[in-house]
């Protein structure tokens, strides 16, 4: 990739010129259009400049400020000489004075009927009533000649917590590890652990905290 | 109904013939924030709301004459919506000028007398009326004298208005 040529030296000329020229009085800021200095760096500006043009657009953003300092001016001047009575009573045609006025105008947004009940209720329909009510299926067991990816399990989920139920309920009342006394394999432990939890939660056994016993 | 709901209803109701919106005070009152950093919970709603408007061509705005935040039309789109009030009457819109220089320049109140004597007319009562009818100036015909209500401070960009009218009469300087 070759590297792009580098504009910022022209842009800081451009920018050093202009303050010369705002300084001998040649030009005044406030008649002067920054924004396509500002769009010249933002189009130039890569990742691998950043350093040179960071420099660049330092310098454009005195220039800016020193235009907003211009404007400041300007206006308290005014301000204090009274510019925009004199304005007047220089007797201006309306349709200047129509000019002027346009492109200030606003357009006010108010609702008169609107009511907090109204408010209220529109949210209310606004918030309900989307989409559709998610419900879940159990799978199809399902055989297939080919090998297929996707495992489906053998048993539904409810048939496994059953199963695992039945095979631990003449135990109780017993403690946890009791439970898993007999088990080695550490994956079929935290399978079975689930399946206790969801029967836990199901309230087909209980727990009590004091003695640390599964009953049911 | 959430904070949202409450500050979109307070910033576009109407309050009297002159009057939008609601003040810094009444919306903190309204949304109960009781914070010492009251001011800087109010200006995030402010952003917050100004940002979920902003994309239906809405903007919030504080009209100074009234001290009430408000919601408007995006000036970009105002043109196209008819937000001059005085489309073709451009006699009325000038005299309204005139009144709020006046006005402005004398604590919010201007002597009819001097309102003729800059427009160069030798009465403007009638369009003093009509201004007053339209809700922008109340008059005492006692004192001769008018007062401008805040209603042009919420159709009227003043700041613009101000800046534009400075640039012109620099540029006529020169």
């Amino acid at each position: 990739m070759g590297e792009s040529k580098d504009f910022s030296e022209e842009i800081n000329r451009n920018i050093e010129e202009i303050q010369m020229k705002v300084l001998s009085g040649e030009i005044a800021l406030l008649d002067l259009e920054l924004v396509p200095i500002f769009e010249n760096i933002k189009d130039k500006l890569d990742i691998g400049n950043i350093n040179r043009y960071s420099l660049a657009f330092k310098k454009a953003f005195q220039l800016l400020a020193e235009k907003f300092e211009e404007l400041k001016i300007l206006i308290s001047n005014l301000d204090k000489k009274e510019g925009f009575f004199q304005y007047l009573k220089s007797n201006p045609d309306d349709s200047e004075i129509q000019k002027i006025l346009n492109g200030c105008w606003i357009k006010p947004f108010n609702i008169e009927s609107l009511s907090l009940n109204f408010l209220s209720s529109s949210k209310e329909k606004l918030s309900k009533g989307k989409g559709y009510s998610i419900t879940i299926e159990h799978v199809d067991k399902v055989i297939t000649k080919h090998n297929f990816l996707l495992e489906v399990p053998e048993q539904k989920f409810t048939e496994k917590i059953m199963s695992f139920y039945n095979n631990i309920k003449n135990k109780f009342p017993c403690s946890f590890e009791e439970i898993f006394a007999n088990e080695q394999d550490q994956i079929k432990i935290y399978e079975n652990f689930v399946y206790l939890l969801h029967l836990l939660q199901m309230g087909k056994i209980k727990y009590q905290k004091e003695t640390n016993f599964l009953y049911i | 109904m959430n904070d949202f709901t409450i500050l979109m209803h307070l910033l576009s109701k109407k309050v009297n013939k002159y009057q939008i919106g609601a003040t810094k005070e009444e919306i903190i009152k309204t949304l109960n924030i009781n914070n010492k950093n009251e001011s800087v919970f109010f200006q995030n709603f402010i952003i917050q709301l100004s940002n979920y408007l902003r994309p239906l061509g809405l903007q919030i705005r504080f009209n100074p004459l009234g001290s009430r935040w408000y919601i408007a039309f995006e000036m970009a789109t105002s043109d196209l919506i008819f937000a001059n009030p005085f489309e073709g009457k451009p006699r009325l819109a000038a005299t309204l000028f005139y009144v709020l220089i006046c006005c402005l320049r004398n604590m919010g109140i201007g002597k009819i007398h001097e309102i003729e004597k800059l427009r160069n007319k030798k009465t403007v009562l009638d369009d003093l009326k009509e201004l007053r009818k339209r809700g922008y100036i109340e008059i005492d015909n006692d004192l001769g004298q008018v007062k401008m209500t805040p209603l042009i401070g919420y159709q009227l960009d003043l700041n613009k208005l101000f800046i534009k009218l400075a640039l012109k009469l620099r540029q006529e300087k020169q």
